[in-house]
């Protein structure tokens, strides 16, 4: 095939791809009318949704801050160092999570579709990756959920339990949730564990978000 | 978004450029509800960002932009089962100007080839076929002109290369 046969050729695929039928398409395009329900119908959009979504997890963030900040004043007097540190790091690494989430919502609302194609589509998968960094603030906090019910009376009154189950458990937590933070990275998303660990939906769809974040590189790049 | 109905010049202008939604629903969706569901998102969203529209450049160029930015978002959504077969090519593709048998043959081969590019050359195959200049395609994709005519010139031979091994 020479220059000129593909290009008749690419003519006549584009006036064809220009011309072919679209079922209801012309009529719905040119059907304004259409214009209210469909406001309505998309306010259900999935960017909406995810929104929401957010939304949700930051309430319900806060209500466990607050219920953990409650408990934490009223208890400085009566309760031990342990609850009172744990209770403290799970109010911390929550709030960091609410404020993450905070930040997407931002990201989500500066998502402009008139940008040029690829600064625009970098947003969106870099937007779909930053889950990552919730995954690794929530897996962080997971061993203070085995210390807050410790005390010096159960060190003192049953050592045996607590040396060999208690604090095993806590530790075997807090190297984990440490493993995880430091491992849990774009990098690794192609190892076998991770995606054993993170095999759902969202993974899925983070790993496609990267695949494509790679494919922007490579397609920005001049060869 | 606001209650408020869309300016008249807005729906005049997207419905004198329809071409380009037509065209890039054809591209990224394999099937007619897709593709309506594709109209209906590019709509929304052109009738959502027109405040973004700055009066200094093309308005093709800024709807080729919320266009593509939306059918690459929901290409990626619903990428299964998005590669059409040559079968229901024919049967979803029947126009009103029936060609010759081979150019029908040769524009479904082209249409499987295109539709098997990624999502960014798709865009950049768009625009070419709708005679942009480099410079125009440029700014609507975000990379530079030398690497459009690179691109370009790239998929134009790997195309000329599947048809020649095709016809040997």
């Amino acid at each position: 095939m020479n220059d000129t046969q593909l290009k008749n050729l690419l003519e006549s695929y584009n006036h064809k791809i220009e011309e072919a039928k679209v079922l209801n398409l012309q009529s719905w395009v040119l059907n304004f009318r259409c214009f209210e329900s469909l406001q309505k119908q998309k306010a259900k959009s999935k960017l909406k949704s995810l929104i929401n979504f957010k939304i949700f997890a930051i309430v319900l963030g806060i209500v466990w801050v607050l219920f953990l900040g409650f408990l934490f004043f009223h208890s400085l007097e009566m309760s031990t160092i342990f609850f009172l540190v744990s209770c403290g790091s799970i109010i911390i690494f929550t709030s960091i999570a609410i404020i993450v989430y905070l930040y997407h919502i931002v990201l989500i609302g500066k998502i402009n579709n008139s940008e040029n194609i690829v600064k625009a589509q970098e947003t969106i998968a870099t937007l779909q990756l930053s889950t990552i960094n919730i995954t690794k603030i929530l897996f962080l906090q997971s061993p203070f959920y085995c210390t807050f019910w410790w005390s010096t009376q159960m060190i003192t009154g049953s050592p045996l339990s607590f040396w060999l189950v208690s604090f095993p458990i806590a530790l075997l937590f807090a190297l984990a949730s440490i493993w995880l933070y430091i491992n849990i990275s774009l990098k690794n998303v192609n190892k076998k564990w991770f995606k054993i660990l993170f095999n759902s939906p969202e993974w899925t769809s983070l790993l496609k978000a990267h695949h494509f974040l790679e494919e922007i590189n490579a397609f920005k790049k001049e060869i | 978004m606001s209650n408020k109905k869309p300016p008249k010049e807005l729906l005049q202008k997207i419905s004198d450029n329809k071409g380009i939604i037509f065209k890039i629903c054809n591209t990224y969706c394999s099937n007619k509800s897709d593709r309506e569901d594709l109209a209906q998102e590019i709509m929304y969203q052109l009738l959502k960002s027109y405040h973004s529209f700055n009066a200094e450049y093309k308005f093709s160029t800024w709807m080729y932009r919320v266009s593509l930015n939306v059918a690459i978002s929901f290409y990626r959504k619903n990428k299964t089962g998005s590669i059409i077969s040559l079968s229901e090519k024919q049967e979803d593709w029947e126009d009103t100007h029936p060609h010759s048998s081979e150019l029908e043959n040769n524009i479904t081969v082209l249409k499987q080839f295109i539709n098997e590019l990624k999502e960014l050359d798709k865009a950049l195959m768009i625009l070419y076929l709708e005679s942009k200049s480099y410079k125009e395609i440029a700014k609507i994709i975000g990379i530079t002109e030398t690497n459009v005519a690179t691109k370009i010139s790239r998929i134009k031979e790997t195309l000329k290369l599947k048809f020649s091994n095709l016809n040997q």
